[in-house]
Order: C-alpha cells, then structure tokens, then sequence
C-alpha cells in the first residue's frame, strides 16, 4: 500500500530533476511569503514556549512606549486646553486696544500708556465703517467681590460687554435665563448674566434655575440675575466660568468711564481676518492720525489671540522636547532589553538553525525569522504601551482637569517606533544567526 | 512543469546530462567529484581533510562510505551535502557546478537535490511530524495545500501515516529517524544522505531503517550512506573507504 503511493511520486521526482533549473525562479516568490509564515508561526511559537522571558522584554517595550505616549498625550491635551482657553474667541475674532496685550518691557508699557485711550466713539466707527467685519463688540474687565446673603466670593471677574452679540464673539452662551434686550441694555439698569462659579461659590451650588431673578452684590452695588452661563472650565487652576456680565452701559455707570475699552471685531471666516484686520487699521489710522503723525506708533493695537499661543509655543516647545526625549529613552533601554533577549534566542537555538539550513533555508530566510520574532515582541509591546499610556494620561489628565486627546498617529507611531526599535534591535542577533556556519550549528546542542 | 510531457525513464536512465564538463566528466553521472581537496587552517598550519578524492556516482546507486574517524569522511559527506564548499577541485551535482556556489544557491541545492538523514534524527523538537516533514517545502516555496499533500505522502510511505501529528518526544527512535526519512525524501532530492542513521538506534530498529533505506533504492532513489559500522556498509551495493583524506578502497559488491 505505501509503497504504491510512494512509486506514484516517483514520476514527479524525474520531472524534478530535469527542470530544476527553469524550475526554480518560477517558485521564488512563494519562498518569500510560505518562508515568511513560517517565521511567523516559529516566532509566535517560540515567544509562547518562553512565557517569562516573553513578559519581561514586553515590559521593556510598554515601559518606553507607555512613557512616551503618556507624555504626547499630555502634553497635546495641554496644548489643545491652552489653545482653546486663549482663543475660545476662535480664530475669527481680533482686537483694537490701547495695549498691546503682551508687554515686554517698562520702556514699552510707558509708550503705550501715552496713547489715546480706545473709546467707545472708536467702537461706533468701526462698526460703521468696516465693511468687512461682522460682528463689533467692546468688553471692559474688572475685579469685583459679590455677595448674596452672608456669602461673598472676592475676585470675580466683572464684564461690561455691548451689545449683546459681544456674547457670541466670546464663545459663552446662556444656558437658563436670558441676555438683557436692547432696552435694558442701554438703560443702565442694574442686571446680570452669571457664570456658574457664582452659583457655586454664592448660592451653595444652587441650580441655575432657582437664582433666576435673585439680587447678588457686586462690588457693593444690586445686580439682578437674567441668566446663567455655560460652563467653560478651567486653565491652570484658573476657572473661566468665574465671571458676571454686566451691559457696558450699566458698566460705565458703576465702575468708572474713564477706562480705555477693547473693541472685539468678529469676521465670518478666519480668510477675512486680514481684509478687516486692514480695514479697521485703516479707519483707526484716521481718527488717530492728526495726532501721532510724527511717530511711529500707531497709536493702537491690532491683535488676534493667537500672540498669547505664540509666546506659549515658544516656551514650552522646548521643555516639551526635552520630556518626550526622556521618556524616548526608556524605550531605547527597551530595544537593548529585546537585543539580549534575541542573542540568547539565537545561540539557544543554533541547533535549529543548524537543522532549517540544512533543509534549504538561506540567510534571508533565518534573519527574517529572528526579525519577524524581535518585531512580533516590539510590535505587541508597542500596542500594549499604547493602551497603557493612554491609560495613564487618561488617569492623570482626569487628575489635572485637562482634555483627554487620543491620538490615533500617536498610536500608530507608538506601535511603528516601536517596530523600529525591534528591527534595530533584531538586527545584529539575526544576522549572527543567519551567517552561522550550517555544519558548526548541527554540531551544536 | 505539466503533466502532458511527463515521460518515466527507468531508473538507470541518464536524465540530466551536462553538456560539457570540460570533457572530463562521464555523462551519465549523477555525482561527480574531480580530485577534491579541503583544506583546513589551523592557526599557521594547514590540515589537509582532504586531498585529491575523485570518484563518480551514478544515478540510483547505493554507496556507503566509510572510514574511521578522523579519516575525512564527515568533510566528504559535508561536501556531497553541500553544506560546504571544496577548497580545490570540482563537484558537480545533477549537472550543476557545487564547487562554484554561493551560500545561497548551497541552500537551494540543498533544498532542491539533497534529502539529509542525520545520526540524531535532527527534528525540529517543538514541531509535529508533519510539520517537520513539510520544511524542506517550506523553503522550496512549495504552496501550503501541495505542502501538506506531499508531506503526508512521504509519512505514509515510510509508515507513519497515523503518527503524523505527533511531536518528536511522543514518537520511538526509529519513528523518529523514519519522520526524517520522510523529510529527506519529501522534496524528491537526487540524493538520499545519511550519516550514521543507525548511529542512535538499536540493532533491531537499524535493521528496520536499513530495510527502509533499501527500499528506498529499489524503488529508485540514489542512496549514500557515510558510516563506520561494517556490517550497515555491507548492505551497500558499493562501498567508498576513506582514510587520511584519501579514498583507500572503491569497491563494487552487488
């Protein structure tokens, strides 16, 4: 019976012999991809017959890549926090103000405290006179104490706004109540739209619903409740929501006319922004120029938010470096982990090597083998780091109260880097392996 | 290659015939070794292994070369193998040059043209019987249905056709020599080697393997067998003696 089988191969063995020459680049492709699976099935297999050395080159690699993604992570959350608390504005909005809004030096803060003070008449211009701008709003800031009953809370940030869409320009909206009317608004009556650290901090964090109408004090004056703002939360332990807006008018009255205003001008795309920037420059020029025309100054500020994103890029960027570096070396000390692991795989394993070379392996085959077996440990390394760094940024940003950015490149970078770092580090193993000498390997045991 | 033009040459039909070997060599061999020599630095000095070997094999012989130890034959035996390369002299092999090879066409003829049988079996301890079997077609490229068809054909054809999904530890010493058996033979080679097969097994079971092998020739595999026992070369039909690195005694019996 075997035997019939056997001699039934045999006309094949003869056709082999006879073509082996034509034969044999016909079939290299498929060398490559069932020479490859079988790297694969040995790699996962000798990576599970090692459970514990498998587990400790895996921390290696978590370790780093956990380290990093970390750190990315949370540091981009800290971005995206910084970027959307200095500019909740959006991109779309710019301001005119007597200063500019960073100051660099005493010489500077002199100079422009010699201009003319930014008017509400400057506001009315442009809200005339810019065609390109689409909404004109002025805000003037001041700190107050506001009381309710026996509860005060100091340091509340007091905003005269006009009109009301300076509302929309800030990025805040009301979430009970309402906004003043134009009536109201113009009236200088004593009413207020409330962030919800007011109700927090003077109503024992009563809902927004029920202190609706009620009187708080601010800065020793009676101020009704219209409406309650949506939340914003808070950038650097500093709460956003922390404020009362007030009408300008009402503002003027209470607090004093003789402060310079800032006018915030909104453009409907962020492509306008130069065409209104020019604009409103150029109408600002006029009413300025008689005065300041020996000078070089201007006499105002033009500026989007965006000078606050700079001046923090330019600072952190650094410091940011420095910590992925940190954090990247960890995972370097990964890829000398997976190395050592690897040489100890392969002089385990001359024997073997030994036996495949005899069988027809050549070198390409054993280094992909011993490749494919140090990126299989890097790569599930890398994919258990990644979860892992989310984790904990995830852990740590809920700590810190930023935003949580999962990052779907920094993912796919962990992993890769991680890949990288097992190719580097499998490389001089298995071509060690892959040079051994076939007759000194079977040799071996 | 289609089966229309499949035509079957008895066994001792020249299939391959080179068309010149510089004039020396007989057309009808499958091995031909022209005044080999292998030279060995040890340290300063030279260690000749071996000098000046010549001798022609043809297709579905069966040789057992023999010699005592340090007598050269393992080199000789490396060097019919291809795992290693002459320092001097020609080998030709199925109508290819050998002596000229690079260590990746070494590989392809070893995948191709040579079927090993070692003393210590050589299986691939973590692997199943067929899996072991199905290497060599590993690395022949050889698709995975194909793959397991023809390694299963080689299992049976050494009887192992119910073994065939268990591991080396599960199987006896002449299970296991006969799992790689199958495996020399699974890729169809133009040469079955074996060294020492019978090294690591008891009498009986060499009796069974040496009755395999001579299976195996008559159904028309060429067959070199390198040993040092005297009564496994007597089953030879022609037995290749080798002492000092030279071939003492080249001697036909059948």
């Amino acid at each position: 019976m075997n035997r019939r089988v056997y001699e039934e191969t045999q006309p094949t063995l003869v056709v082999g012999l006879r073509t082996t020459a034509s034969g044999g680049n016909r079939s290299r492709s498929r060398v490559r991809v069932s020479a490859i699976w079988e790297a694969l099935l040995v790699a996962i297999g000798s990576l599970r017959s090692n459970k514990l050395r498998t587990s400790l080159t895996l921390i290696g690699i978590v370790v780093g890549v956990a380290a990093v993604i970390a750190v990315v992570t949370i540091i981009q959350g800290l971005d995206n926090k910084v970027a959307t608390t200095f500019s909740s504005q959006g991109s779309t909005v710019f301001t005119v103000s007597k200063r500019p809004q960073i100051i660099r030096s005493r010489e500077e803060f002199i100079k422009f405290n010699k201009r003319k003070d930014v008017t509400h008449e400057d506001a009315e211009a442009i809200t005339r006179l810019c065609t390109s701008c689409w909404r004109v709003g002025v805000a003037a800031n001041v700190l107050q104490t506001v009381k309710h009953g026996d509860q005060k809370f100091e340091n509340v940030r007091v905003r005269g706004v006009t009109p009301q869409t300076m509302f929309d320009i800030d990025g805040v909206s009301v979430a009970q109540g309402r906004i003043w009317t134009d009536a109201e608004g113009t009236s200088g009556r004593q009413i207020c739209v409330v962030g919800p650290d007011v109700l927090t901090n003077v109503f024992g964090g009563a809902s927004a619903d029920r202190v609706l109408g009620e009187e708080i004090s601010v800065g020793g004056r009676p101020f009704v409740i219209l409406g309650v703002l949506e939340p914003l939360g808070s950038i650097f332990g500093n709460s956003r929501d922390n404020v009362v807006y007030i009408p300008y008018s009402t503002y003027q009255k209470s607090y004093g006319a003789r402060e310079s205003i800032v006018v915030f001008i909104q453009v409907p795309t962020a492509a306008q922004l130069e065409t209104a920037e020019d604009q409103v420059r150029t109408i600002m020029s006029n009413r300025r120029g008689k005065i300041f025309s020996a000078d070089d100054d201007p006499g105002f500020s033009v500026e989007t938010q965006d000078v606050f994103l700079e001046l923090y890029g330019k600072a952190t960027s650094n410091i940011y470096l420095v910590t992925i570096g940190v954090a990247a070396i960890s995972l370097i000390v990964g890829g000398i982990v997976v190395m050592n692991i690897m040489l100890v795989s392969v002089t385990e394993r001359t024997k073997e090597i030994g036996i495949r070379k005899a069988l027809g392996a050549r070198r390409n085959d054993i280094l992909t083998q011993f490749l494919i077996e140090a990126v299989a440990v890097t790569m599930i390394g890398g994919a258990i780091g990644v979860g892992t760094g989310f984790g904990l940024a995830y852990i740590i940003s809920a700590l810190i109260g930023f935003p949580l950015l999962i990052n779907v490149l920094s993912a796919v970078l962990g992993v890769g880097v991680s890949s990288v770092v097992g190719i580097i580090s499998g490389l001089w193993p298995a071509w060690r392996a892959a040079k051994l000498d076939p007759i000194e390997a079977l040799r071996s045991e | 290659m289609s089966n229309a033009t499949l035509v079957t040459p008895p066994p001792s039909e020249v299939v391959a015939a080179p068309v010149s070997l510089n004039g020396r060599q007989e057309p009808t061999a499958l091995i031909s070794m022209r005044d080999l020599w292998k030279t060995y630095e040890m340290g300063s000095e030279k260690v000749h292994a071996l000098h000046g070997v010549s001798f022609d094999v043809k297709k579905g012989e069966y040789i057992a070369i023999t010699g005592p130890s340090g007598s050269g034959k393992s080199t000789l035996m490396n060097l019919i193998g291809c795992l290693d390369t002459p320092s001097q002299g020609e080998y030709w092999l199925n109508g290819k040059n050998v002596s000229e090879m690079d260590d990746d066409e070494l590989a392809r003829i070893r995948n191709q043209e040579v079927g090993f049988v070692f003393q210590t079996f050589n299986l691939l301890a973590r692997a199943t019987a067929l899996h072991n079997v199905e290497l060599p077609l590993i690395y022949g490229g050889v698709s995975s249905t194909k793959r397991h068809e023809m390694a299963k054909e080689a299992l049976a054809a050494v009887d192992l056709a119910d073994r065939m999904t268990h591991r080396p530890n599960e199987l006896s010493g002449g299970q296991r020599q006969r799992v790689a058996i199958a495996r020399a033979l699974v890729n169809h080679p133009s040469i079955l080697l074996a060294d020492e097969p019978t090294g690591a097994l008891d009498t009986h079971t060499s009796m069974e393997i040496m009755d395999l092998f001579e299976r195996l020739h008559e159904e028309g595999n060429t067959v070199v067998l390198v040993t040092h026992e005297p009564d496994i070369a007597a089953r030879a039909h022609r037995v290749i003696s080798i002492r000092d690195g030279q071939i003492e005694k080249d001697h036909q019996l059948r």
